[in-house]
């Protein structure tokens, strides 16, 4: 039904009022009542089940005489509030009332659809042609310090003289200058962990074959030989990038590293015996020199991936 | 005229200007709007976890800001800055700590709130858009905590990070470059700290503060869910607005997280470690305890190697938040009772149990280290 506010309301053909408010149920969105205003401006809440008739947008017909009319409550408007006061969500889009458009005259240079999607694809594309351009440079403008060549560069760490049982884990703490983009150089402190390994040891490590390593372009830069007795691992856990440890734990007592983060556990070959890293230690390009220092270059490989990646 | 004017005569100034104002933006319309929003069913407490998040976040804000007064986002002088903070400024050490505990309240408070929409069944139609924002905020949360927690540049926070950007690095196809991206490197450095800080306090509250207005504007034009038992009537009868009633519970509920933090931030406040290196040291690195669970998760024998480790630290947590999206979607019964949904709260306890017993477990494990 679509009664239209001010219709007039009759009782047995007689207008009893018109039609001023309409009393709506939050929850279902169903008009509840109308609100009947009286000639001499009393406002009765009528029950929506007391509507017999909409005859037309003018006139709506109750079921009830004139005289069951004045039974009707006055509307205490303290106990209402307005839809424009109250938040009631999709209210609009199941009202049964209609209340009619409000029209207001489209300028004359408006009328003309097709000019108006052209000028809204226009905005879109003159949008894009904006900032396309920028993509390019921004991203550029990001990734300036993502991709480094690699460090090559020897550092002393230590002297060998320190490694004095086999096959047991010993670390090596230095302090290596680390220039970055604008900042002055930093000195930061890493470790290694060097082993001095038994010929079984070195064969569980190089199985026979002599390690090279290759800087970026694909070049060696050296070659550890496979019966090299000094190993020296990288302090970076192959499994997520923590520091290990060499530890004797009761499981063995000759020591293993072990890695607090995630449990990791490595012989002194720098083999997995249990936890969840995907690859053995990995082997540094080390030297030891005439004086017995132990020189390495600082390389870093990503971890948690079954392959070396190198990434410093 | 003349009764208009008489009417002015009787405002005091204050009056004229809000007349002025809402004549101009119809200030009373709005304000009536936001605060007369009938609950079907009535306030509750349970209604209050959201207005507390919003409370959480405003007060992050406010000590974050204060926080950046002192605080530099450099490798040579964001360790020295915090310290300065904790030791020299006064009530230093309060703004850090309630900035530091009011991170974790945000954690527990997205975690009861999620916990509740999922249980009262709210996420169901016709309110699915407002999970879907309400999931992007809770990755935002995590994404502040993750970020946040490098910042003191302490061993602590550099380690976290360490392991926290080598998983990210793990994503299919785009891991690599998110990675570096991060990093800014090859190695995690002052441009780590310079991104982390950026995305810290400029990207993730901007992102923050417009998803949540999002999301509660959905929420509003979607209309409040109420209980999930009681006739239409029942409902009817219990139904108040949103003001006083609801907002006398949210503002008790944020006064008690505010003394909670406060409390925690005196009994509990931040100490720094040693100033972050790449050589740990004795220290053995763990993230912020609301990540425990997926830490503890990741030394699980399956979940190592490369592909095991993806599948734990990726592909699970990623299908688990691919499978929350599209819950709306999937469960398309009407019934919100959860008691007639007997996956769902089964889902919902195996879930906590087990964030529970990792968590634990992995509590447990420091002593068996040590």
């Amino acid at each position: 039904m679509q009664p239209k506010l001010t219709a007039k309301a009759l009782c047995a053909n007689t207008e009893v009022g018109k039609i001023s408010k309409i009393i709506v149920d939050p929850l279902s969105h169903e008009i509840s009542h109308v609100i009947v205003q009286e000639r001499h401006g009393a406002e009765r809440q009528v029950p929506i089940a007391q509507v017999q008739e909409v005859v037309n947008e003018e006139e709506i017909v109750l079921r009830c005489s004139p005289e069951e009319f004045i039974q009707f409550p006055i509307l205490e408007r303290d106990q209402y509030v307005t839809i424009k006061e109250v938040e009631i969500a999709h209210l609009e889009d199941h009202l049964h009332v209609e209340p009619g458009e409000i029209l207001v005259p489209l300028p004359r240079l408006e009328q003309g659809v097709p000019r108006r999607t052209f000028f809204t694809n226009m905005t879109h594309a003159i949008g894009t042609l904006i900032a396309l351009p920028l993509v390019y440079p921004v991203l550029k403008y990001l990734m300036k310090p993502m991709f480094k060549p690699f460090d090559n560069a020897w550092f002393t760490v230590g002297n060998v003289k320190k490694v004095n049982k086999e096959n047991i884990g010993f670390q090596f703490k230095f302090t290596r200058g680390f220039k970055e983009a604008f900042m002055p150089e930093q000195q930061i402190e890493k470790n290694i962990w060097v082993v001095k390994a038994t010929p079984a040891v070195q064969q569980a490590v190089y199985e026979g074959n002599d390690k090279k390593f290759y800087d970026d372009k694909g070049d060696v830069i050296w070659v550890n030989k496979a019966n090299s007795p000094y190993i020296g691992y990288s302090g970076k856990c192959p499994h997520l990038g923590c520091g290990y440890k060499w530890r004797r734990t009761k499981n063995f007592p000759d020591g293993v590293f072990l890695c607090p983060c995630h449990l990791s556990i490595y012989d002194e070959a720098g083999k997995v015996i249990e936890g969840p890293a995907p690859r053995p230690l990995d082997v540094l390009p080390l030297q030891v020199d005439a004086g017995g220092n132990v020189k390495i270059i600082d390389v870093e490989y990503k971890a948690g991936v079954n392959n070396q990646i190198r990434l410093l | 005229m003349k009764e208009d004017s008489q009417v002015a005569s009787q405002q005091n100034a204050f009056e004229k200007v809000v007349e002025f104002v809402d004549e101009r933006v119809g200030l009373k319309n709005i304000q009536a709007k936001m605060l007369n929003e009938p609950i079907p069913g009535g306030s509750r407490w349970a209604y209050a976890f959201g207005s507390v998040l919003l409370f959480i976040f405003i007060l992050q804000v406010v000590t974050g800001i204060l926080l950046m007064f002192y605080y530099v986002p450099s490798t040579d002088h964001a360790y020295a800055s915090t310290q300065y903070i904790i030791h020299e400024v006064d009530y230093g050490w309060f703004l850090l700590s309630y900035h530091f505990w009011g991170s974790s309240a945000m954690v527990v408070m997205v975690f009861a709130h999620m916990s509740q929409v999922f249980l009262w069944g709210a996420y169901k139609k016709p309110r699915e858009l407002v999970w879907l924002v309400g999931l992007a905020l809770f990755g935002i949360v995590m994404g502040f905590g993750f970020t946040g927690y490098l910042l003191p540049w302490d061993q602590r926070a550099y380690w976290a990070t360490v392991v926290g950007v080598e998983i990210m690095d793990k994503t299919p196809i785009v891991g690599d470059f998110l990675a570096r991206f991060l990093k800014g490197g090859p190695t995690p450095g002052q441009m780590t700290l310079s991104r982390f800080f950026v995305i810290h306090v400029m990207v993730l509250p901007a992102a923050l503060a417009g998803l949540a207005g999002l999301h509660i504007f959905l929420f509003r034009k979607a209309g409040p869910a109420g209980p999930f038992r009681g006739s239409p009537e029942e409902l009817k009868a219990k139904t108040d607005y949103f003001f006083p009633r609801q907002i006398w519970k949210d503002i008790v509920a944020m006064a008690t997280v505010f003394l909670i933090i406060c409390s925690l931030a005196f009994i509990e406040p931040v100490v720094l470690l040693e100033q972050a290196t790449p050589d740990p040291g004795d220290y053995h690195p763990e993230p912020e305890w609301y990540f425990l669970f997926l830490f503890q998760l990741l030394r699980l024998k399956i979940f190592g190697g490369e592909f095991g480790q993806f599948l734990g630290a990726m592909a699970i947590p990623g299908a688990f938040m691919a499978f929350l999206a599209a819950l709306p979607f999937l469960d398309t019964s009407s019934e919100r009772n959860i008691f007639k949904r007997p996956v769902a709260l089964i889902g919902w306890t195996v879930i906590m149990v087990f964030i529970l017993v990792f968590t634990v477990s992995a509590i447990i494990n420091r002593h068996f280290l040590d």
